[in-house]
C-alpha cells in the first residue's frame, strides 16, 4: 500500500502565544476530523508535526491517519523563531521516513509539506542554507503559509511558489485554510508525470494567493 | 501517643507566650488537666484529619491530571487497551467503573485490566473511569477521570458511489466486461471504475480493446491506464486502445507481413540466429510505427478538440495539448503457427504483460515498468520524449517471443498489480503468478471463482465479480484481461 506523507511544520514562536496558538488548535483538529471520515484519506495518509520556536521538536513522527492523536500545541511566552533549523529536522526526517519505490518496496506517494507561521525567520543563514536542500526532496507540493501583519510572505517565497496569507490568524480563517489543506492533501494521491506537482484546488477566499 | 507538654509548648512558642522558669509547676499541672489533654488529642485528630483529606485530594486531582494515552480503534475492528494501574503508579487506585464504553460496543475486562470489544460508534469520545483511593471513606462520592478515544469509521463505509455523470461530453461507461473467442483462444476482460473516482463521480481512466485480424491471423490486446491528474486521460486511454486495433487492422502492410512470417518459418527451420535478429528488428520497426500512429491519434484529437472545447484546456500545469490526454499504453500481438505462437509486446507505463508457459512452471513478464521513485510517477504514450529517450531507449520497449505455447497471457493495469503484486519483483516470480491464479479461481477472502473452461459463459461476470475484491489502500480503477 502506498502511503501519502504529509508534513506541517508549526510556527510556535512567542508571537502566536494566546488566541492565535488557541485558534490553531482548534483548526488542526477541525482539518483532522475532516480527514478521517475521508475514505481515500483514512487508508493512506500519514501525518507529522513539528514545531519550532526557540527550539525545534518534532512533535508527532510521521504517524498514519486512523492512530493519529493530535496534542494540545503550545507555545512559548516569548522567543525566536528557528524556522531554519526546522527545515533542517524536516530534511533528516523526510530522508529517514520516505520509502521510495524499488523493484522490492513500494513508493510512497510524493509527500507534502505545509509550512505555517506569523512571523520570519530568526536564523536566517540556515534559512538560506536549507532551501536548495529541502527544495530537492521532491515533495509533490510545498505550501507556505503566512498568517497575519508581520508574516513574511517573501521569505516563504523563496521556499516555494505556493504562499498564501492570512489577513489574521483567527480561529474562522484558520478554519478556512484548513479545510483548503485537506482539499490539497486529497489530491495527493493520482497517478502523474515523474516530476510533475499536485494540482492545487482554488483556496477560500479568505485566503489569498500571494503571486 | 503524643506529648502533650511538647505540643502545649510549641503552641505556646507559636503564640509568643513566654513561661518563665517559676511558672514551670504551673504548666506542668495543667499539662495534666483531663480537659488540657482531652482538648490536645482532639485538636491532633483534626490535624490527621486534615492532612490526610488533603493527601488524597491532592491525590486524587493528580490522577484526574495524569494523561492516560490509549490507542484508537476503527469500527468494527476488535479493540485492546490494556490499562495497568501498576504501571501508572496508580497502586492506590480502587477500581469502580468505566462510563461510557458500553455504547460504543465495548467493556472493561477486569481480569486483563483492559477495555475490550468491537467498536460500533465512531467518533472522538471521552470515556469516565469511576475510581476511588485508598483512604476515602466508603460515603464520599467517587472520582471521574475522562480519557480521550478516538473510534475510526469503518474505511469501507466511507466510500461512496457516485455515478459518473452520463451527460459529460467524454462520458465513458464506469464497468466493462467481455468475453469472447480471440483467434484460437479466448479472451475475458474486465475494466472497473475505482473506489477513488466513484467516491466523488468521476470518470473511469482505464480502458482496453482487443480484436482478431482475420486478414492477417494476428489478434491484438491492450490495455491502458489513463492519468489520474488530467482530465481527458479516459479519453486518451480509450483512443491509444482504438488506435493500435486500427492500426494493425488498416495500416499493417499486409505484404510486409507475408515476408516477416517467411521469415519466422525460415527460421523455425534454419534456427538462424542472424535471421533471428532480422526478424526482431522487422518486429520492432513494426510496432514503433503502430506506437507512432497511437500517439498521432491522440494528437489529432487534442488538436480538433481544443479548437471545439477551448474550455477544457484550462490545466495550468499542462505543457502541451497531449497532457491531458496521458495514458499508459500496453499491448501484446500473438499468433499461432505450427511450430508455436509468435508474440510482439510493447509497453510504456506502469502496467505488465506476463505470459504463463503451458505446464505453469515458469512466468515471463514481457516488458518493464516505467515507476518512479515515487508513486504515481510515470510515463506515458502521450509523451514525445518516450521515442527519444537516451535513458529509456524506445527499442527496448518492445519485445519479441516465440513460444511452444502458453496456458495464459495477462495485461493488467495497476489497480490489479499494486493490490496483488505489491512490487515489481514479485512480477518475475512464477510462484506469486501461481498465487494469482490460484486466488482467481476461488483462493480468496470471498471465495469468488473465475472458471477459465471454454464452456464457461459466465465468465466475464465471474471476473467482474472477482475484481471487487477488498485490499486497503488500493482503490484505483481496475482492469485484467485474461487470453486463456
Amino acid at each position: 500500500m502506498r502511503r501519502l506523507p504529509v508534513y506541517f511544520l508549526l510556527d510556535t514562536s512567542g508571537s502566536m502565544n494566546g488566541e492565535p496558538i488557541q485558534a490553531l488548535n482548534n483548526a488542526l483538529s477541525g482539518m483532522i476530523n475532516t480527514l478521517r471520515s475521508d475514505a481515500q484519506a483514512v487508508e493512506t495518509l500519514w501525518i507529522s508535526i513539528i514545531t519550532f520556536d526557540r527550539v525545534v521538536n518534532e512533535l508527532i513522527p510521521l504517524t498514519e491517519l486512523p492512530m493519529f492523536q493530535l496534542p494540545e500545541i503550545v507555545c512559548p511566552q516569548s522567543g525566536p523563531t528557528s524556522t531554519g533549523k526546522a527545515l533542517e529536522l524536516l530534511y533528516e526526517k523526510v530522508n529517514k521516513d520516505i520509502r521510495k519505490g524499488t523493484p522490492t518496496q513500494k513508493g510512497d506517494w510524493r509527500p507534502l509539506l505545509f509550512i505555517f507561521t506569523d512571523g520570519k525567520p530568526s536564523d536566517l543563514q540556515l534559512y538560506a542554507e536549507m532551501l536548495p536542500k529541502i527544495k530537492s526532496m521532491n515533495f509533490g507540493a510545498i505550501v507556505g503559509c503566512a498568517a497575519g501583519s508581520s508574516a513574511d510572505n517573501s521569505k516563504l517565497k523563496e521556499l516555494t511558489d505556493t504562499v498564501v496569507h492570512l489577513d489574521t490568524a483567527d480561529s474562522s480563517t484558520l478554519k478556512q485554510f484548513f479545510r483548503w489543506v485537506s482539499d490539497t492533501i486529497e489530491q495527493g494521491n493520482k497517478s502523474m508525470g515523474t516530476t510533475d506537482n499536485v494540482a492545487m484546488p482554488p483556496p477560500p477566499s479568505e485566503v489569498h494567493l500571494v503571486i | 501517643m503524643v506529648d502533650i507538654k511538647m505540643y502545649i509548648n510549641s503552641l505556646f512558642n507559636a503564640k509568643n507566650i513566654l513561661i518563665p522558669t517559676t511558672k514551670q509547676n504551673l504548666l506542668d499541672e495543667f499539662v495534666r488537666s483531663v480537659d488540657c489533654q482531652e482538648a490536645v488529642n482532639s485538636i491532633i485528630e483534626n490535624q490527621n484529619f486534615i492532612m490526610e483529606k488533603w493527601k488524597i485530594k491532592n491525590r486524587v486531582a493528580d490522577i484526574i491530571s495524569h494523561q492516560i494515552v490509549i490507542p484508537n480503534g476503527t469500527i468494527g475492528k476488535h479493540y485492546e487497551a490494556k490499562i495497568d494501574f501498576n504501571k501508572l503508579n496508580f497502586t492506590d487506585l480502587l477500581f469502580e467503573t468505566f462510563e461510557g464504553l458500553e455504547e460504543l460496543g465495548l467493556s472493561f475486562n477486569k481480569v486483563n485490566s483492559a477495555i475490550e470489544g468491537t467498536p460500533t460508534q465512531s467518533g472522538d469520545f471521552k470515556i469516565k473511569l469511576i475510581f476511588k483511593i485508598k483512604g476515602e471513606s466508603e460515603s464520599t462520592s467517587p472520582n471521574e477521570k475522562l480519557i480521550s478515544l478516538i473510534i475510526n469509521p469503518d474505511p469501507k463505509s466511507l466510500w461512496k458511489d457516485i455515478p459518473s455523470d452520463t451527460n459529460d461530453l467524454f462520458w465513458k461507461k464506469d464497468d466493462v466486461t467481455e468475453a469472447a473467442s480471440l483467434g484460437d483462444r479466448h479472451i475475458v476482460v474486465a475494466s472497473k471504475r475505482g473506489r477513488s473516482h466513484e467516491n466523488v463521480g468521476s470518470f473511469r481512466d482505464d480502458d482496453f480493446a482487443y480484436k482478431y485480424f482475420e486478414k492477417t491471423g494476428w489478434s491484438v490486446v491492450a490495455v491502458s491506464d489513463g492519468a489520474g491528474s488530467y482530465s481527458l486521460s479516459r479519453i486518451g486511454s480509450q483512443l491509444a486502445c482504438n488506435a493500435v486495433l486500427d492500426y494493425f487492422e488498416n495500416h499493417h502492410d499486409v505484404e510486409q507481413n507475408k515476408e516477416f512470417e517467411s521469415k519466422l518459418i525460415a527460421f523455425n527451420e534454419s534456427k538462424d540466429e542472424m535471421l533471428l535478429k532480422e526478424i526482431e528488428i522487422a518486429s520492432k520497426q513494426n510496432l514503433y510505427k503502430a506506437t507512432l500512429h497511437v500517439h498521432n491519434k491522440i494528437k489529432e484529437h487534442a488538436e480538433i478538440t481544443s479548437k471545439e472545447h477551448p474550455e477544457l484546456f484550462n490545466n495550468p500545469k499542462a505543457k502541451t495539448l497531449l497532457d491531458y490526454y496521458h495514458s499508459t499504453l500496453i499491448f501484446a500481438l500473438f499468433k499461432k503457427y505450427e511450430f508455436g505462437y509468435v508474440l510482439q509486446t510493447f509497453g510504456v507505463g506502469d502496467c505488465p504483460i506476463a505470459i504463463m508457459n503451458k505446464d505453469q512452471s515458469q512466468t515471463t513478464l514481457l516488458n518493464w515498468l516505467d515507476v518512479g521513485e515515487f508513486g504515481g510517477g510515470t510515463r506515458f504514450i502521450t509523451q514525445p520524449n518516450i521515442f527519444h529517450s537516451k535513458e529509456h531507449p524506445m527499442a527496448s520497449r518492445f519485445n519479441f517471443q516465440i513460444v511452444t505455447d502458453f496456458s495464459y497471457l495477462f495485461l493488467m493495469t495497476d489497480g490489479i498489480y499494486d493490490p496483488k503484486f505489491v512490487v515489481e519483483a514479485n512480477l518475475e516470480k512464477n510462484g506469486k503468478w501461481i498465487e494469482f491464479m490460484e486466488d482467481l479461481q476461488g483462493n480468496n477472502e470471498d471465495n469468488l471463482k473465475v472458471d477459465f473452461d471454454y464452456s464457461n459463459t459466465e465468465i466475464s461476470n465471474q471476473l467482474s465479480n472477482w475484481m471487487d475484491f477488498w485490499s486497503q489502500g488500493n482503490h484505483d480503477d481496475r482492469t485484467l484481461a485474461i487470453v486463456y
